[in-house]
């Protein structure tokens, strides 16, 4: 297989997940969280899943992105089983594959935000990184703040660097939690815009969480969540 | 109420927190080791003067012309004491067609009331005894051979015929110096009917009493007003000068090393309450944001950590009084019998735990009270609650707790000082390397290796927290080095300055006509290193022309420590273990009379250089200016005084000369002989001094490793404190990096560069201020001159602590390794 085509010619899904289930031991009993999901997103595609607090997205876009392991169930990346990898072997393909924007940006506080875009880029010994590290925050309009701090930018501007981390290394895949949750209304649109134009430019594949429904609407597809169930909303 | 139930309430939540558990540990350690180290010491003490009183016969002596009244006896039994009665005096003995001066010590049945009085008997059986009955003798090996005679012989004695029926082995009072070669124990009762104290003799008359420490005190204080004018009192800790001030390095020693155990964990107790306070910050910004005082909030958080503390003081004491009694019982052998049941002291228990509380108190306070100000919007933006201030007096709180602990523990701010100086001075070189260090990587990252780089850029991502850690490692390893590697080498020298070949005999009476015959007769049995000087007898009479028996001088009377009989010597050079510490040595030949005395002398009567005293030796009487103040090390067993003249005038006074040499054991035979070819002269055995001194060394060194095992707990700790206060960072940290891609051996590598890195720094700090604070120690406290610094150890073991700091560091992130990446998404 190669570049999303399967040996027989046809087009590969980027992320399938198949009858996923994840449950947890709480001290009522067990707790179901994701019961029989089954999802495939193909290069390119922009996919947002919604659904109620506490219905499991985040939990969905965590075992999508191989940051757990389902209960049941198997997801493949690019082909890849992840369940069949160590979390080493896993850690080394989201370097390679995936990016993350988080609902509550996630930079270190003590790094300046061009060292936080450089992180990606650092892990991976990339050559160039510095440069590159400017051109991502020149990208999202931040070239003059690469000095600045954390705490010293607004939560727009932590949430644009956080986008630019996300984009500087070229992953295949971009997973964004809630992306625009911490942002007033102003902001929020300017980081929906940003993120999508991005998306775009670098034909990203976009797995997206939220319960923003008109963020959502942006996707090309979208799926509802409901009691751990997936529902598929036709557009 | 509310206040100390939600601190309770708190407390059961909170009581997991490392940071807390640190804190309360490091608490339970300082007491532990101040607490131990002191009930010990007390301990100790005890049985050192229980010793002393051994080498006396008792626990006090009273020491007289003449028979003391029957009321002295009669009170010490109203406070229920155990008294002996004893003479002392000088006898010719006879026997076959031989004489031989002996020293006489006639005693009732019940001395020696502390200490052994062992002798051989005819079965060859050692027997440890009391005085012996009415109508024998007990001599010493070099009466019998002086004598010609053995067990069951006769010999008479002040005109009486007793039998020997005993070897002396072992004698209290044996190296008391008035002491004469050889000696002889007979029965008071024979010594009172043969007149040998009756009018016109020259015995000494002592009453010894014996028993609890409260009674003696008492009794001492009672006969310290009743003294005859011809008695003075014979205390353990007097005669035993020379143990005393060995005593008092030891104490010192033990008790400064327990106080640096503390001060590190007082590091610990820093740290740890640093990370608690960044942790309550939101806390406290809610319960202000919900209408709390701050009064009540940070009432709430004084509940929190004193309820903790108290119950780990409390226990502290408890274990601190059992390891004390355990380390008691498992050095009972060394320790006379009588100190073996000496109560427990809990006093130095309960006041270890005052001084760890001061410490965690003077420690915790300065981030704790921060808090304080913490503004209730913090609640929204914690950056609020950041309020930065340049210099903060608070933390001025632990360096002055700390300098004034040392003080109070050493009885002296020089020393506190200097000891406080060189851990600042650490702390600032530390620094100084750190930052450098954090510039040098900033500005050369991009050249290191890209899995280096991220290692060292966490150092200088966390400057601030990099500084602080690396400070507390720098300066527990400091500690740590202090005592372990410096300590041994400190004790090790003062050990070998009581090398075995330290003078173990004293002649006096000694006249300048036989000095060379002495010396040759001497070298003859295998003495070695003699050292003659001169001595002349006297007293001083006045001070700048004030004559000080009759009038008081500069509004003291000092009369009746001016009435004591001085000896006065001279020299051409500084005699060894000497130090002019004022003024100026002699010049030679000086127009004037010129004296040097000891500090002692200078705190006793007051004097300023420049003073004129006057002493009258015989019927001549000399002037002398003080141009010099000495320290004498009088523990060196060296022939010293307390007063010496410039040479040129000191020559033309009546004197004698004393002299010092070392005799291996077993050739009292021959010195029986020496002593019979010099009969005028006296020897005195200082062997017995030198073992009970040789002995304390042992014992403090034996402690010093208890002491050292508390010391690396405490080290320990900080190391602990400092991961812990990097801890949730780090976790952050690693699940973001780990959820970007990053691999666990680069993120392995990172944290070996970082505390490597952090551990050479220490490491090196911790060296160089080491060997410059146990020079700087061997000089001024233990008054070792040459001291070298142990380099290859020093190295080695700063070089194994770095090692440790590595591995410990790297050990105590595998938590943040495993930490699930999904973790982020939750936050």
């Amino acid at each position: 297989m190669d570049n999303g085509r399967m040996d027989d010619g046809t087009r590969m899904a980027l992320i399938s997940a198949t009858g996923l289930g994840k449950h947890v031991e709480g001290p009522t009993g067990r707790l179901d969280i994701l019961d029989d999901v089954s999802l495939e997103v193909n290069a390119g595609e922009t996919v947002a899943i919604t659904g109620a607090s506490g219905s499991g997205k985040t939990t969905l876009l965590g075992l999508l992105a191989g940051l757990d392991l389902p209960s049941r169930g198997s997801v493949r990346l690019e082909g890849h089983a992840l369940e069949a990898m160590d979390e080493e072997t896993r850690a080394q393909l989201r370097l390679k594959l995936v990016g993350f924007v988080f609902q509550s940006f996630h930079l270190l506080p003590a790094l300046t935000a061009e060292e936080n875009v450089l992180l990606p880029l650092e892990l991976d010994a990339t050559s160039n990184a510095t440069t590159r590290a400017r051109e991502a925050l020149d990208a999202v309009g931040l070239r003059a703040r690469g000095a600045h701090y954390p705490y010293q930018l607004s939560g727009g501007e932590q949430q644009r660097v956080a986008i630019a981390r996300a984009f500087v290394h070229g992953p295949r895949i971009l997973f964004a939690d809630e992306p625009t949750g911490n942002l007033d209304h102003h902001s929020r649109d300017g980081i929906a815009d940003l993120l999508f134009r991005l998306n775009r430019e670098h034909r990203t594949t976009l797995v997206l969480v939220t319960h923003d429904l008109a963020l959502a609407s942006r996707c090309t597809r979208v799926h509802d969540l409901v009691d751990g169930r997936l529902v598929a909303h036709a557009r | 109420m509310i206040v100390p139930r939600l601190a309770l309430r708190t407390l059961r939540r909170e009581w997991r927190l490392p940071e807390l558990r640190t804190l309360v540990a490091a608490l339970l350690l300082s007491v532990i080791a101040l607490g131990a180290v002191a009930t010990l010491a007390a301990r100790v003490q005890r049985a050192v003067l229980m010793s002393a009183a051994e080498l006396i016969g008792g626990d006090l002596g009273i020491d007289a012309a003449s028979p003391l009244p029957r009321s002295f006896v009669e009170h010490a039994k109203a406070l229920g004491l155990r008294t002996s009665r004893v003479a002392g005096f000088p006898s010719v003995a006879f026997a076959n067609d031989h004489s031989q001066l002996l020293t006489v010590t006639a005693a009732d049945a019940a001395w020696p009331l502390r200490g052994k009085l062992v002798v051989q008997t005819r079965d060859g059986e050692s027997h440890i005894t009391h005085g012996p009955p009415a109508g024998s003798v007990y001599l010493d090996h070099r009466a019998l051979v002086a004598l010609g005679l053995e067990l069951g012989d006769r010999v008479q004695v002040g005109g009486t015929n007793l039998v020997i029926a005993g070897l002396i082995e072992q004698q209290p009072g044996a190296s008391d110096l008035i002491a004469l070669a050889p000696r002889a124990v007979m029965a008071l009762a024979d010594a009172e009917s043969t007149g040998l104290l009756g009018t016109g003799s020259r015995a000494r008359h002592q009453l010894l009493v014996a028993g609890a420490a409260g009674p003696v005190a008492a009794y001492r204080a009672w006969a310290r007003v009743h003294l005859p004018t011809d008695a003075h009192l014979v205390t353990p800790d007097e005669v035993q000068q020379r143990l005393a001030v060995a005593f008092d390095r030891a104490g010192t020693f033990l008790r400064l090393s327990a106080l640096l155990a503390a001060l590190l964990a007082g590091i610990a107790v820093a740290l740890s309450a640093q990370r608690y306070a960044r942790r309550k910050t939101d806390e406290i910004a809610l319960l202000r944001a919900l209408g709390a005082s701050s009064r009540f909030a940070f009432g709430n958080l004084a509940w929190t950590l004193a309820v903790p503390s108290v119950l780990a003081a409390l226990a502290g004491v408890g274990i601190a009084l059992g390891l004390a009694s355990a380390a008691f019982a498992y050095a009972n052998g060394l320790l006379p019998p009588a100190a073996r049941q000496a109560p427990l002291p809990i006093g130095p228990a309960f006041a270890a735990a005052g001084i760890a509380l001061a410490v965690l108190v003077g420690f915790a306070l300065p981030p704790l009270a921060r808090l304080k100000s913490v503004p209730p919007i913090a609640v929204f933006r914690r950056s609020a609650a950041q309020t930065t201030r340049g210099f903060d007096a608070l933390y001025l709180v632990p360096v002055l707790v700390a300098v004034g602990l040392i003080a109070l523990e050493t009885g002296s701010w020089k020393l506190a000082g200097v000891l406080a100086a060189c851990l600042a001075g650490a702390a600032a070189f530390t620094s100084i390397l750190t930052l450098s260090l954090i510039w040098l990587i900033r500005r050369h990252a991009a050249r290191l290796n890209p899995a280096l780089r991220l290692g060292t850029s966490a150092l200088t991502r966390r400057r601030g927290l990099s500084l602080l850690q690396s400070c507390a490692i720098a300066l527990g390893l400091t500690a740590l080095l202090l005592l372990a590697v410096v300590a041994p080498a400190l004790l090790d020298n003062w050990r070998r300055e009581l090398p075995r070949d330290t003078p173990n005999w004293f002649v006096i009476n000694l006249q300048s006509a036989q000095r060379a015959d002495v010396r040759n007769a001497l070298q003859r049995l295998g003495a070695t290193r003699f050292n003659d000087m001169p001595v002349a007898v006297g007293k001083l009479v006045s001070i700048d022309g004030v004559d000080v028996e009759t009038t008081p001088f500069r509004g003291r009377d000092i009369s009746r420590d001016a009435s004591q009989q001085v000896r006065l010597s001279w020299s051409d050079s500084l005699p060894p273990a000497n130090r002019v510490i004022a003024g100026h040595w002699f010049t030679a030949q000086p127009r004037e009379a010129e004296v040097s005395l000891d500090i002692a002398w200078i705190h006793r009567f007051g004097l300023h250089l420049g003073d004129t005293l006057g002493f009258l030796i015989g019927n001549q009487r000399i002037d002398a200016r003080l141009t010099s103040i000495r320290e004498v090390d009088w523990s060196r067993f060296n022939v010293n005084f307390f007063v010496m003249l410039d040479p040129a005038h000191g020559e033309t006074l009546p004197h004698t000369w004393i002299a010092s040499f070392y005799l291996p054991p077993g050739h009292a035979q021959a010195l029986a002989t020496f002593s019979r070819d010099f009969p005028s002269l006296s020897l005195i055995d200082v062997d017995q001094l030198l073992d009970r001194a040789r002995q304390i060394v042992a014992q403090v060194t034996a402690a010093a490793r208890w002491v050292l095992a508390f010391s690396l707990i405490a080290g320990a700790l900080v190391l602990a404190a400092a991961l812990t206060m990097s801890a949730a960072e780090r976790r952050h940290e690693a699940a973001l990096l780990r959820t970007l891609g990053a691999r666990r051996g680069q993120l392995r590598a990172a944290a070996l560069c970082e505390f490597g890195l952090l551990g050479a720094i220490a490491g090196l700090t911790a060296l160089l201020a080491a060997a410059g604070g146990g020079a700087w120690l061997a000089r001024t406290v233990f008054r070792i001159r040459e001291f070298s610094p142990p380099w290859p150890s020093l190295v080695i073991a700063a070089v194994v602590c770095a090692v440790v700091v590595a591995a410990l560091g790297l050990a105590g992130t595998r938590k943040v390794l495993r930490t699930p990446p999904l973790l982020l998404l939750r936050r």
